[in-house]
């Protein structure tokens, strides 16, 4: 049984983003807001709800945040067992418990506050990173996406993708006053001479580490109907790694892959379209050159076409063929280990974001490239069903 | 094997990698049943589903697969910060079917670039390695 168009996400919520350590509230009550703000949105009463989905090392469970919501019976709960790649599957999740009635009214969150935390790159990957990365200076996010990213360039693909999505994010948080990024025009020259993090990657290839929430409600798609919100429905989400991928520590075949082939595969047979379809992408950007190579894992390039698909003038919003990141993207918006890309995508569905695609009805949101294991999601309006 | 508290995250098969370049031996696990090269080491091997591995003593000689260098030293390798720019790498090891092992460049980066031979150098153990002996990789000139 598919799970294509069965829920819906009926709201979303977030708190602005703050420099990271900065947020005014500790890292539950910024959870709780964006939560309450969720519900709010899809006019649901947060008591009602009865399920919570996270991943990563998200520390804020269904349980402790109970008392606060007024929850009346607690029914599901569960954590997708990987890093941002999980955020697609925590939907498919959240889907399946209730598509399986195991819950009606599920909230997928994700929360980050290094003032009651620690800083976002520890708190992912403390104790998970394997020694041979660790060893020899190599962590096991910067230094190894930068690593792909020069064997990526190696293969074909111009710095200038990398360049053109870095800038397309800025671009886009022009129009979006709530970006860390607003007011703040990257031109080429600026990226071309901003410092080197790890080459071949510039300082505006880098997301960045924000305080900040955000929150979404699914529920059936009958009950969506009967909501105040355009749903945006769940077409197919779905979670994995290939047989040569998984936690092979940098001997995943191909190597500039970021796991996401088998994944879009089965993407496009679940939701019965394809790259040509889409008409907007939220694409994780932790790295630049990473969103360039889910997006070759996705097709809607190849390594050899990357430098004329991947320009700046196609992936910007309205006129763009393929626009990403319209909010400004983990880069230029703000970073909650990828969870404020979802939201996004909802709203293009809606009609509602600041740079919206005029029609938008199918809207993709790809987990975090390189986890071992990875998730990716298409939205769709109801005319997609 | 060093008093220095050990390294938490990966799989945790890799005991015998370490130990054995303390000893001065680059040596990497394949199956006992079928031979196939396993790296990361493993438990089992998933193709023909033996529990044995065999630790093969090689020649630290390799390909430089790919590289950065790292202009700033990330929280969870703070130690490399005196190193700053320095350069990290993979390593293609041929006699072991191209299985490619994390290291840090040891040297001059002359000729530096994707594809050229690499030698490993063995390095004792240090803070800078978290009190692991490591391998350094050296262009070959």
């Amino acid at each position: 049984m598919s799970l294509r168009g069965k829920t819906a996400i009926v709201g979303i919520g977030q708190t602005p983003y703050y420099k990271r350590g900065t947020a005014p509230d500790p890292e539950q009550k910024l959870a709780l807001r964006a939560i309450v703000a969720a519900c709010e949105d899809a006019g649901i009463d947060p008591r009602d709800i009865d399920g919570f989905v996270s991943y990563g090392s998200e520390r804020n469970t269904g349980q402790q945040m109970l008392p606060a919501l007024g929850l009346r019976d607690l029914r599901f709960a569960a954590l997708a067992w990987t890093h941002g790649g999980g955020i697609p599957g925590a939907l498919t999740i959240a889907a399946a418990a209730i598509v399986s009635g195991q819950a009606e009214i599920v909230v997928v969150h994700r929360a980050m506050a290094e003032g009651s935390n620690q800083r976002l790159q520890v708190a992912v990957t403390q104790d998970e990173t394997p020694a041979q990365f660790l060893v020899n200076g190599v962590d096991f996010i910067l230094a190894r996406s930068a690593q792909r990213a020069m064997r990526l360039i190696h293969e074909g693909v111009p710095q200038e993708c990398f360049e053109a999505i870095a800038r397309a994010g800025y671009f886009h948080a022009q129009n979006n006053p709530g970006a860390m990024g607003h007011g703040h025009m990257l031109t080429l020259e600026a990226y071309a001479a901003s410092r080197w993090i790890g080459e071949p990657l510039h300082l505006y290839d880098c997301s960045r580490e924000s305080d900040a929430a955000a929150a979404v409600v699914l529920v059936s798609a009958e009950r969506a109907r009967d909501l105040r919100q355009k749903p945006a429905y769940l077409l197919s989400a779905p979670m994995g790694a290939g047989a040569s991928q998984g936690s092979r520590e940098d001997n995943h075949e191909p190597y500039t892959s970021v796991g996401m082939i088998g994944l879009a595969d089965r993407l496009w047979r679940e939701s019965g379209y394809g790259p040509s379809d889409v008409d907007v992408a939220q694409v994780y950007e932790n790295f630049t050159p990473m969103a360039a190579m889910a997006l070759i894992d996705h097709g809607f390039c190849t390594r050899e076409s990357a430098g004329d698909v991947l320009t700046f003038d196609n992936l910007i919003a309205p006129a763009g063929k393929l626009p990403i990141n319209t909010s400004g993207g983990n880069i230029a918006d703000g970073f909650i280990h990828g969870m404020g890309l979802l939201p996004e995508a909802v709203r293009q569905i809606r009609g509602t974001s600041t740079n919206q695609v005029p029609g938008a009805r199918l809207s993709l949101m790809t987990g975090g490239p390189g986890d071992s294991l990875t998730s990716t999601a298409l939205l769709g309006s109801d005319e997609t069903l | 094997m060093s008093q220095t508290p050990r390294i938490r995250g990966g799989i945790g098969a890799d005991g015998p990698y370490w130990d054995a370049l303390e000893r001065g031996v680059f040596q990497l696990p394949r199956c006992a049943g079928c031979g196939a090269w396993m790296w990361p080491a493993h438990y089992r091997c998933g193709d023909c589903g033996s529990w044995d591995m065999e630790w093969v003593p090689l020649d630290p000689i390799g390909t430089l697969y790919t590289w950065t260098r790292m202009h700033q030293a990330p929280v969870l390798v703070r130690e490399r910060i005196e190193d700053v720019p320095y350069v990290t790498l993979l390593a293609e090891i041929p006699a072991a079917g191209g299985k490619r092992v994390v290291g840090a460049l040891h040297g001059s980066e002359d000729g530096l670039a994707i594809g050229v031979p690499i030698r490993g150098v063995f390095l004792p153990p240090s803070p800078k390695t978290k009190g692991y002996a490591t391998l350094g990789w050296e262009i070959v000139r």
